[in-house]
C-alpha cells in the first residue's frame, strides 16, 4: 500500500477534524478525496505528510511511518491556498525547493527548464512570483511537486483558479504521471473532474469516511432506467423493489430500482420489471440505461447536515 | 501495517537525499534574493559610497604647534614618568612625582617647518628649587627630553651643554638641542579638519589632536551613529524573514521537504546574519579607508567594531526570530527587536552612571582623571569631592540598585561597546571621559561575548522548539 490508515483521529481542541478514519491506498491509484468544507480532507493530507501530528491512530506512507524523512523524499506536495515566496522567480523558487529537496544542481535546472515548458511557464522566467496570475501560481505550485519525480503525488484542489485549457492540460499531465506508476491524492470540489480522472473515490463527512470505492462502483448504486411505454401506465401499476416517476409531460419515465432491496440485484429487477409491464399489457418503446454523477451520490451524501 | 512491500519506484532512480551544505547554500541563496527584495540594500550601498565621497572631500592639516609641544616635553621633564603606562594613567595621576627641579625652553626655532614632522633647533635651561641641587648629565637629559612614559613626542639629535661653572655644579644649566619628531608626535599635534574642500570646519580653527579626531570619526561612522543606522535598518529588513517563512501555505512548502524543521530556520538566521556581516563589514572597511587616506593612519584597531557589532547583531536577530516564530508578524518582531535593544541600551547607559558612582565614591580625595588631550591643552586636574553630606551615590540609590540589578540579567552588550573603544583609546593614546570606567575592571570583553553568545543561542534554541514542534 502506498497509503494506509489506520482509526486516524485529530483534534484540534475541543474540534474534532478527523474521527477514526481507516484507509488503503494501492499504487498507481489516481484517488479523489471529497468532502465539505471542514469535512477534514485538507487535515488527512497533513497528516500523510507528516506536517501535522495526529491526536490517534496510525498512518503509513510507502510503507513507513508519516512523517519520516524516507518517505517525504519521494512526496511530492501541492497545498491548498499556497503562497509562494513571492520574491523568487519561477526558477529560483524551484532552484531552492529542488535543493532542499536534495537535487543536484544539473538535475534542478534540466527539470525546472522541463516543467515550466510543460505547464505554459517558459518564457517568464524572469518575472518575479509577485507578478503571477493565479493560475499561473497554481502551475507553478504543481510544477514544484513534480519537480524531484516524487512516487506519491498530494494535490490539494490542483486546478483551483486554472482555466478550461489548462484544467485539461493538468489532467493529462496527472493522468501521465498515473501511467508512470505515481500514486496521486487529489482533494478537489470539481466533482466532474474527479469523476472523469479518479480510479477511487473516498467521501468525507464530518471527519468521518462515508464511503469509498471506484468511479463506477459508486455511481452504479443509484442507477436508473429511462422509460417509455405505448400509453401511461395505470396508477395501480407497481412492481415491488422498484419505483416510477415522470420525467416529463410527454410520458418518459425514469425507472428507479432499490439494488440494497432487491434481493436479485438491480439486473434482475429489472428483468422482473419488464415481464410485470408486459403481462399488464404495457409495451415497451424505450429502454435507456442512466448512469447517476457522481454529483448525485455526493449531494445525497456529503451534504447531510451542511458544513461543519 | 507497520512494514508494507514498497511499490517499485516509477522513474527509475533513486531519490535525491539532501545534505548540509546544499541545504546551507539553498538557504543562503534565499536570504539573498529576499534581502535584494527589499531594495534596502542599493539605499545602504548609496549611502555608504555618499559617506565615502564626501569624507573624501574632507582635509586635515597640522596647525602650528611645534614650540607648545617643546614646552610640554620641558614642562614634564620635572616629573620622573620612567615606566607609566599613559593608557591607564593620567598627568593628574604622576603629578606627584616632581623631581625637584624646572626645565624651560627659552629660544626655539624650526629648521625645517613648524610641522609634526619638522626638526627643530632649541636652548633649554634648567633650575633647581630649592636653588641647590646637582646638576643631571647631557645624556641623560636627552634620553628623557619628549618622552612621556610610553610615548615619545620628540627624540634629541645633538645636545651641547652650554653652561658652566659653580651654577651648573648646583644644578642650573643651559642646552643647546636639535630634537626631531618622536614616534606619537604626529598622533597629538593639532590638526584642522574640514570638508568639502575646506567649506565645513570641523574641528575649530586651532584644531584638535590627530589621534582624537581619528578617533571620534571612527566611533562615529561604525559603533555610534553609522552602525546604530546600519543595524537599523537590518533590523527592519530582516524581521519580515520569519514572518514570511512561517506563513500559512509557505511554510507548508518548507516543511515537507525531507530535512529537520530546526535547519530551515536556523540557516534563515545564519543566512541574514552573513548578509549583515557583509554590510557591516563594507561600512567598517571605508571607515578605515577614509581614516587611513585622510590622515594616513591604517592602525587596524577599527576593525574590532565588526566583530563586536556583528554579535551584537547576532543578539537582536534572534530575539527577532524567536518573535517571529511566535507571533508569525513582521511588526511584532520589529517592534519587538527594538524595544529590546532600548531596554538593552538604557539599562547598559544606567548601569554604567551606577560603576562610575561607585568609582567616584572609592576615589574621595584623589586626583580625578583627565584626558590627555584634555592635559595638553592646559586643562588641569582636579580632585575628586565627596559627595555632599547626605546624598547617597547613585549605585546606593533604589533607581541604581535596580538598574544594576536588571543589567546583571542582561548579556552585557556595553562589554562588546568598550572593546573597542578601549582599543581605539590606546591606539590613537588619547582618552575619554569614559576611560577611567572601561578600564576599571567592571568590564570585561570576555564576559560580554561570552554571555551575549549564551543569550543568542537561548532565544534561537526556543525558536528553534517552537518552531519544529508546532503544526503548522
Ligand atoms: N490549524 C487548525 N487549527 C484549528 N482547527 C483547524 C486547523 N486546521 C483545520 N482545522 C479544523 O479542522 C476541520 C477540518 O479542516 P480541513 O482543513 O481539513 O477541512 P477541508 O476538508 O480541507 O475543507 P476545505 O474543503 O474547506 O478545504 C475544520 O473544522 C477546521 O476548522
Ligand atoms: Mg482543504
Amino acid at each position: 500500500m502506498v497509503v494506509s490508515v489506520n482509526q486516524l483521529e485529530k483534534h484540534y481542541g475541543v474540534n474534532r477534524a478527523l474521527g477514526g478514519v481507516s484507509l488503503d491506498v494501492e499504487p498507481g491509484t489516481l484517488f479523489g478525496l471529497l468532502g465539505q468544507n471542514g469535512a477534514g480532507k485538507t487535515t488527512l493530507i497533513k497528516i500523510l505528510l507528516g506536517l501535522v501530528a495526529p491526536t490517534a491512530g496510525e498512518a503509513f506512507l510507502l510503507g513507513q511511518p508519516v512523517g519520516t524523512f524516507s518517505a517525504r523524499r519521494e512526496v511530492g506536495y501541492l497545498p491548498e491556498d499556497h503562497r509562494l515566496p513571492e520574491y523568487h522567480t519561477s526558477r529560483s523558487l524551484l532552484d531552492l525547493y529542488g535543493a532542499l529537496q536534495g537535487l543536484p544542481r544539473r538535475d534542478r535546472s534540466r527539470r525546472a527548464a522541463e516543467l515550466l515548458d510543460l505547464l505554459g511557464l517558459a518564457g517568464r522566467e524572469k518575472l518575479r512570483i509577485r507578478g503571477y496570475s493565479k493560475g499561473m501560481k497554481q502551475r507553478l505550485g504543481l510544477a514544484q511537486a513534480l519537480l524531484h519525480r516524487p512516487r506519491v503525488l498530494f494535490l490539494d484542489e490542483p486546478t483551483d483558479g486554472v482555466d478550461p485549457v489548462g484544467r485539461k492540460e493538468i489532467r493529462d499531465l496527472l493522468l501521465e504521471e498515473r501511467r508512470r506508476g505515481v500514486t496521486i491524492f487529489i482533494n478537489s470540489h470539481l466533482l466532474g473532474e474527479v469523476e472523469q480522472l479518479c480510479d477511487r473515490v473516498a467521501i468525507l463527512r464530518k471527519g468521518r469516511l462515508i464511503v469509498t470505492g471506484t468511479v463506477p462502483e459508486l455511481t452504479r448504486q443509484k442507477a436508473s432506467w429511462i422509460v417509455r411505454f405505448d400509453r401511461d401506465p395505470p396508477a395501480s401499476f407497481h412492481v415491488p423493489g422498484t419505483s416510477l416517476e415522470a420525467v416529463d409531460d410527454s410520458g418518459t419515465l425514469r425507472l428507479v430500482i432499490d439494488s440494497i432491496v432487491t434481493p436479485a440485484g438491480p439486473d434482475g429487477a429489472l428483468d422482473g420489471f419488464v415481464v410485470a409491464a408486459g403481462a399488464a399489457g404495457l409495451r415497451l418503446r424505450h429502454l435507456e440505461r442512466e448512469r447517476a454523477t457522481l454529483e448525485d451520490l455526493y449531494l445525497r451524501i456529503a451534504g447531510e447536515g451542511g458544513p461543519t | 501495517m507497520s512494514s508494507q512491500p514498497e511499490p517499485a519506484a516509477p522513474h527509475g532512480a533513486p531519490p535525491a537525499r539532501p545534505t548540509l551544505p546544499r541545504t546551507f547554500a539553498a538557504m543562503l541563496r534565499d536570504t539573498w534574493r529576499e534581502f535584494l527584495d527589499a531594495k534596502v540594500l542599493y539605499l545602504l550601498l548609496l549611502a555608504i559610497a555618499l559617506l565615502f565621497g564626501t569624507a573624501l572631500t574632507g582635509r586635515i592639516e597640522p596647525q602650528p604647534a611645534g614650540r607648545q609641544y617643546l614646552d610640554i616635553a620641558a614642562r614634564t621633564l620635572a616629573a620622573d614618568l620612567e615606566g607609566v603606562d599613559l593608557a591607564s594613567e593620567t598627568l593628574g595621576d604622576v603629578a606627584g612625582r616632581f623631581n625637584g627641579a624646572i626645565y624651560a625652553i627659552t629660544t626655539a626655532e624650526p629648521l625645517t617647518s613648524d610641522l609634526p614632522d619638522g626638526r627643530w633647533k632649541a636652548t633649554l635651561t634648567r633650575t633647581f628649587v630649592p636653588v641647590v641641587g646637582v646638576a643631571e648629565p647631557s645624556e641623560e637629559l636627552a634620553s628623557r627630553f619628549g618622552r612621556i612614559a610610553d610615548g615619545e613626542l620628540w627624540r634629541v639629535e645633538e645636545i651641547t651643554e652650554t653652561g658652566s661653572g659653580w651654577a651648573r655644579e648646583i644644578g642650573s644649566q643651559t642646552w643647546e638641542m636639535t630634537v626631531a619628531p618622536g614616534r606619537d608626535l604626529r598622533l597629538l599635534w593639532p590638526h584642522r579638519f574640514s570638508l568639502f574642500r575646506d567649506g565645513v570646519e570641523l574641528a575649530g580653527t586651532k584644531g584638535a589632536p590627530l589621534g582624537l579626531e581619528v578617533l571620534i570619526l571612527q566611533k562615529l561612522l561604525t559603533t555610534g551613529l553609522g552602525g546604530t543606522i546600519l543595524l537599523l535598518v537590518s533590523v527592519a529588513v530582516t524581521a519580515a524573514f520569519v514572518p514570511n517563512m512561517v506563513r500559512k501555505g509557505t511554510l507548508e512548502l518548507l516543511l515537507v521537504r525531507p530535512i529537520p524543521r530546526w535547519q530551515l530556520l536556523l540557516f534563515k538566521y545564519v543566512g541574514a546574519l552573513l548578509l549583515v556581516a557583509g554590510l557591516l563589514g563594507l561600512l567598517i572597511l571605508a571607515t578605515w579607508l577614509i581614516t587611513g587616506i585622510l590622515a594616513g593612519i591604517w592602525t587596524p584597531g577599527v576593525l574590532l567594531a565588526l566583530p563586536s557589532l556583528l554579535l551584537f547583531f547576532g543578539l537582536l536577530l534572534s530575539v527577532s526570530v524567536l518573535t517571529g516564530v511566535i507571533t508569525r508578524s513582521v511588526i511584532s518582531a520589529m517592534l519587538v527587536t527594538v524595544a529590546y535593544w532600548a531596554v538593552l541600551f538604557i539599562a547598559g547607559q544606567m548601569n554604567n552612571v551606577a560603576v562610575e558612582s561607585r568609582i567616584r565614591e572609592a576615589n574621595v580625595g584623589k586626583m580625578r582623571p583627565v584626558s590627555i588631550a584634555d592635559s595638553l591643552r592646559g586643562k588641569q586636574p582636579r580632585r575628586e569631592e565627596p559627595l555632599k553630606p547626605g546624598r547617597k551615590p547613585f549605585y546606593q540609590t533604589a533607581v541604581g540598585r535596580t538598574a544594576e540589578a536588571i543589567y546583571s540579567l542582561l548579556p552585557h552588550t556595553e562589554d562588546l561597546d568598550n572593546l573597542v573603544d578601549r582599543q581605539l583609546m590606546r591606539d590613537y593614546a588619547v582618552a575619554g571621559p569614559f576611560r577611567a570606567l572601561m578600564e576599571s575592571g567592571e568590564f570585561s570583553w570576555r564576559r560580554g561575548i561570552v554571555l551575549t553568545l549564551l543569550h543568542t543561542a537561548t532565544f534561537l534554541a526556543i525558536a528553534c522548539t517552537i518552531f519544529a514542534r508546532r503544526d503548522p
